[in-house]
């Protein structure tokens, strides 16, 4: 057995140490598509090494916030592994200091942060890039928490955990329609959030970037920090989408040491799924024009509120 | 009434095919090309047939089998394929003039749903699985109706326009497969051989139209000619 302590740092480390490997994967599969090699899968983990021991240059124009963004979202980021289930489906000791809400306020807090790094140091890409994501953030975060709303009537409460064995004891819910609308609209909550097509472009330095804009003007361990805090969210949505929305199953229970082995080996499993899907939307997909942002998050939207509606019949 | 025993397993399975039909009237909502129209039509056919076949294995009736079998036949392979057709003689792809963009229209199919939600709940009496059931049927036949007018209302080419009047059909067709399942067999059959007048009057009109005023479009026929 191991300690409730011991397994809630484990699951921010699995958070913190697999997060590049997700980000490769989706990359190295992406290009495989197309018939290319792609980058190796540890790639990542070589440019955060890479930059890590690059010299900052910093903009005569930056203040105190361009310093602070880095650390404020990759702190973010290292909190909410506290309050999701990654590795174990049991409550944790202090995985219950926020609920979903809670969670997705600290989420917000580091895009926040980057925002405001982009507005900072003036350059004219990082306030095209924070005022585009300001508009994506309007047209998400309706749908966010509706989602949350959703989620919170199906299973009659706020914490994930709570969520993930409703899911687990009862395949009446689990196979309801409000589950799966609400799959549906965070699918498509996690395209728009993770940089992905149809609204972010695949290749990032162009003149429609929206996330590399806004953290154009940072280099060598700040960069790094901002990169690994984005892989770190992407990872963290995954999870959530995994854990607590379509796969439930599959999570260590008494916590052995082989349980949690054996619950990474179930979470990179589900990753691989969830991955694939992404990449075959990534594939076929092309980029919206500006002016279609709002369709794939109307449609979101449009799930969202189907969810609720059918959850009044249950 | 059948749907006083049916079990959460057969009420789960009866929700999802229906609301999967739902999904697909807006994914003719929020689409702008004739094709997929077609393609959504023929695939919520294919679903409805399915909820006619699961209807009559929970329920015991004998003749929604053959009620099933005519659905993807005749919705799901007769009436896609005089449309494509259709379609294919048009030289029209897509909706170029819609009232409403994808976007929006999408957001006020949500809220017709949710209209149809509140009527369906007032109509109510029952409680437990049954209810949920009368009311989730009641309320999607209601809201497929609403998106057909919505379609009907908002889109312009002839194509689209007998496509909304389809999924009004549709939907008609799926309460009532659910909700009074012991219709008899013939009234099905008529309104099927309806559906295909529907479809053959609506592709002579087309024709006409396309030699007489060079144009399919709505928009473009409220000008007096004389």
């Amino acid at each position: 057995m191991l300690n409730d302590i011991v397994l809630q740092i484990l699951q921010v480390l699995a958070v913190l140490l697999l997060a590049p490997l997700l980000q490769g994967f989706i990359l190295k599969a992406e290009e495989r598509v197309q018939r290319s090699t792609g980058p190796s899968l540890f790639q990542p983990y070589r440019d955060l090494w890479k930059l890590f021991h690059k010299q900052p240059i910093v903009p005569e124009s930056a203040s105190w916030v361009y310093f602070a963004a880095p650390i404020v979202a990759f702190t973010a980021m290292l909190i909410v592994p506290i309050l999701i289930p990654v590795l174990t489906d049991r409550p944790l000791p202090i995985s219950d200091m926020a609920d979903m809400l809670g969670g997705g306020m600290v989420l917000t807090l580091g895009s926040f942060a980057i925002m405001l790094a982009g507005l900072d140091s003036g350059n004219v890409y990082g306030g095209i890039g924070s005022s585009r994501s300001a508009m994506l953030g309007i047209l998400a975060e309706p749908i966010l928490i509706l989602v949350l709303v959703g989620i919170s009537l199906l299973a009659k409460a706020m914490l994930p955990f709570v969520v993930n064995h409703t899911l687990l004891d009862k395949p009446s819910v689990y196979w309801s329609p409000t589950h799966v609308f609400l799959v549906l609209a965070f699918f498509s909550l996690l395209l728009v959030e993770t940089d992905r097509l149809p609204i972010h472009s695949s290749t990032h330095i162009e003149i429609y970037m929206i996330d590399e804009a806004r953290i154009l003007e940072y280099s060598g361990p700040l960069f790094a920090i901002l990169k690994w805090a984005s892989m770190m969210k992407q990872f963290i949505l995954y999870t959530i989408f995994c854990n607590v929305f379509l796969l439930p199953w599959a999570m260590a229970q008494r916590g052995t040491a082989l349980g949690e082995v054996g619950s990474v080996l179930s979470l990179l499993l589900k990753f691989l799924v969830v991955a694939i899907s992404i990449v075959v939307v990534e594939t076929i997909q092309s980029r919206l024009r500006f002016y279609r942002y709002q369709e794939p998050l109307a449609a979101g939207f449009l799930f969202a509120v189907l969810a609720i509606v059918s959850s009044q019949l249950i | 009434m059948f749907l006083a025993h049916v079990s959460s397993l057969q009420a789960s399975i009866f929700s999802l095919l229906a609301i999967f039909s739902l999904l697909l009237a807006f994914v003719m909502l929020g689409s702008h090309w004739l094709r997929n129209y077609v393609y959504a039509f023929a695939a919520e056919s294919w679903l409805i047939a399915a909820l006619s076949a699961a209807v009559a294995y929970f329920g015991g009736y004998k003749e929604l089998y053959v009620i099933a079998v005519l659905t993807a036949l005749f919705r799901g392979l007769v009436l896609p394929y005089l449309l494509m057709g259709i379609v294919r003689k048009l030289n029209v792809k897509r909706e170029i003039h819609a009232v409403l963009q994808p976007a929006s229209s999408l957001v006020i199919g949500a809220l017709l749903v949710m209209f149809a939600f509140v009527i369906a709940n007032h109509m109510n009496f029952q409680t437990g699985i049954a209810g949920q059931v009368v009311v989730l049927a009641l309320t999607i036949m209601l809201s497929m109706k609403l998106l057909g007018f919505l379609m009907l209302a908002v889109r312009d080419e002839a194509v689209s326009q007998i496509l909304g009047l389809l999924v009004l059909e549709n939907g008609i067709f799926l309460g009532s497969q659910i909700l009074v399942p012991g219709m008899p067999m013939l009234i099905e059959i008529v309104i099927l051989f309806d559906l295909l007048i529907i479809v053959a009057c609506f592709g002579m009109l087309i024709r006409y139209l396309l030699v007489h005023a060079g144009t399919t479009s709505s928009r473009q026929l409220n000008r007096l000619v004389g």
